[in-house]
């Protein structure tokens, strides 16, 4: 059996473990540059009245006069408080896979002293004992159940965060009280295309013949309608895959027009994609860089663009990528734009033993040393404390805007949780 | 079994190892007498992932010893017994009780067990 865990709007949670004043009260958490809303607890959700994905400054008068409290997200804080939950999982079974920040399956395999409610019980409980983190918890025999039923144990107020299905009996009801799209993986196209022949429920999806699924929906689909019937055909990963592609953009605080500080910005972000390629002892072949601007400016002049250069020598060294990125950005930079954000992507990556030289480089040209001194430093004394000098100093004149974020609770001795007593 | 190693709270690896002496001259008596030294995350935190440090402004719990700027080392996990220091919301509030024989009468959430209170003296 699989269970699925899957922490309760998981970011808010974060924030509200250190506010109590904010429990039972909506709470919302912005997306980097406070430009939306990216989650909401259910107090927030509730508030049906609020259109809760327009962009922030359209909102935020609302927000305010319904005392929904809003958050920069704090990602250091979600980071640090989803590896604990990660942690006490693995105390549950030797076998977990960490699906995203806050949700994970755990292998149930062997577990055969404990009921399986009583164990998603004692999970559930444990987990927000000890982090103050709610969490749902759904067992079942195949992933694709055991999504499901985690999301009844939260839908389904009856169940109170805890769902398991472990008979054919109980199969078949969560299937019937599922539209198709409570089924994990079932896009809206397919949705679409399901409800134009009748089938709205994941009971019904179920039914169709295979031959049929297969043609339409292709091998997915095969794959979803197996694991709702209950064979398992989706493997269990305890490693998690390496990324085929590395990147990242953020807009900036503010437009930007002059070539310097937009250089210090790509800069950075490489800083930060190289420190993942070496963590997954990868190296890159391609780097794309980009540019935009504005588009939602009515006065900005418009202009995008972007270049891929090919690396002779694959490479996780910062300060070849930062030199390779900044030629492709003065190729495709031009003056006279307000832009908004720039962006950097590492692709083609290989594992870091497989990389080959040429006639006139060898793979071992740059020494791996200094990037090992430069990833241990930056672990003890902070992100970014030495790197490539193109970063600059200015950082804070182009870095995104966090106004509402929380303090780093668990991370920074200068940032703990003050309590307040006269 | 493996996992990924990124972003991932390592445990220090402990320095000393009952090594062999690298004196060229006599050996060290202590050669084997060599032990780890002492690690205040080892002494002072059960629960690694349920321990949270927060820090007091003023003076208002200096009946329990706790006073200005202090800091408290919680921990989540234990379930408290009666007497024991508990940090408790009330009412959205954080207070500071020794925990009672028996709750009744009193609603309040124990949001952990205070387990050493940091004082800094210089």
């Amino acid at each position: 059996m699989i269970a699925m865990v899957d922490c309760n709007s998981f970011y808010a949670s974060c924030e509200q473990v250190f506010r109590p004043d904010l429990w039972g009260k909506p709470v919302v958490v912005l997306s980097n540059n406070d430009g939306c809303i990216i989650a909401a607890n259910k107090e927030a959700k509730a508030m049906t009245h609020i259109a809760m994905f327009e962009p922030m400054f359209k909102i935020k008068d609302q927000l305010i006069k319904n005392k929904v409290t809003f958050f920069s997200s704090n990602y250091t804080l979600y980071g640090e408080m989803s590896q604990r939950v990660m942690n006490i999982l693995e105390t549950f079974s030797p076998s977990i896979e960490v699906y995203s920040i806050d949700e994970a399956f755990i292998d149930l395999t062997g577990i055969v002293h404990t009921p399986l409610k009583e164990y998603a019980t004692r999970i559930k409980d444990t987990v927000v004992l000890h982090t103050g983190v709610p969490v749902g918890v759904g067992i079942a025999s195949t992933k694709v159940l055991a999504k499901l039923a985690n999301k009844i144990s939260k839908k389904v107020e009856k169940f109170n965060y805890v769902c398991v299905i472990d008979t054919d009996e109980k199969r078949i009801k969560a299937l019937k009280w599922a539209q198709t799209k409570d089924v994990w993986g079932l896009g809206k196209k397919h949705q679409a295309r399901l409800k134009k022949i009748g089938v709205f429920t994941a009971y019904e999806f179920t039914q169709l013949p295979l031959a049929w699924v297969r043609k339409e929906m292709t091998v997915v689909g095969e794959r979803l309608w197996r694991e709702l019937r209950g064979e398992s055909c989706i493997e269990f990963r305890n490693m998690p895959k390496s990324k085929k592609a590395i990147g990242t953009s953020k807009s900036f605080g503010k437009k930007l027009e002059d070539l310097p500080r937009i250089e210090e910005a790509c800069a950075y972000y490489i800083s930060e994609v190289a420190e993942v390629l070496r963590a997954q002892k990868s190296c890159a072949t391609y780097i794309q860089v980009f540019v935009t601007t504005n588009r939602y400016s009515d006065t900005d002049k418009q202009y995008s663009n972007s270049c891929t250069i090919t690396i002779s020598v694959p490479t996780n060294n910062t300060f070849i990528l930062t030199q390779q990125a900044r030629k492709a950005l003065q190729r495709i930079y031009k003056p006279g734009y307000r832009y908004k954000k720039v962006g950097v992507n590492l692709t083609g990556l290989i594992p870091q033993e497989y990389v080959q030289g040429n006639l006139f480089e060898s793979p071992t040209l740059y020494d791996k040393r200094l990037m090992n001194v430069i990833d241990a430093l930056n672990h003890k004394f902070g992100k970014a404390t030495v790197g490539s000098a193109l970063v600059g100093t200015r950082v804070a004149q182009w870095e995104l805007v966090k106004k509402d974020r929380s303090k780093r609770y668990t991370t920074q001795w200068d940032e703990l949780l003050e309590l307040k007593n006269k | 079994m493996e996992y990924l190693e990124t972003g991932k709270i390592k445990n220090q690896a402990p320095k000393h190892k009952a090594s062999v002496s690298k004196q060229t001259g006599f050996p060290s008596p202590a050669t084997h007498y060599m032990e780890p030294s002492i690690d205040l995350n080892k002494e002072l935190v059960v629960h690694k992932d349920a321990t949270f440090y927060v820090r007091v402004s003023g003076d208002g719990w200096s009946e329990f010893s706790i006073l200005d700027r202090d800091v408290l080392i919680i921990d989540k996990a234990l379930s408290p017994k009666a007497g024991n220091l508990v940090l408790i919301v009330q009412q959205g509030i954080f207070k500071v009780i020794h925990f009672p024989v028996s709750n009744r009468g009193t609603s309040f959430t124990v949001w952990g067990s205070i387990t050493y209170i940091i004082h800094c003296s210089l």
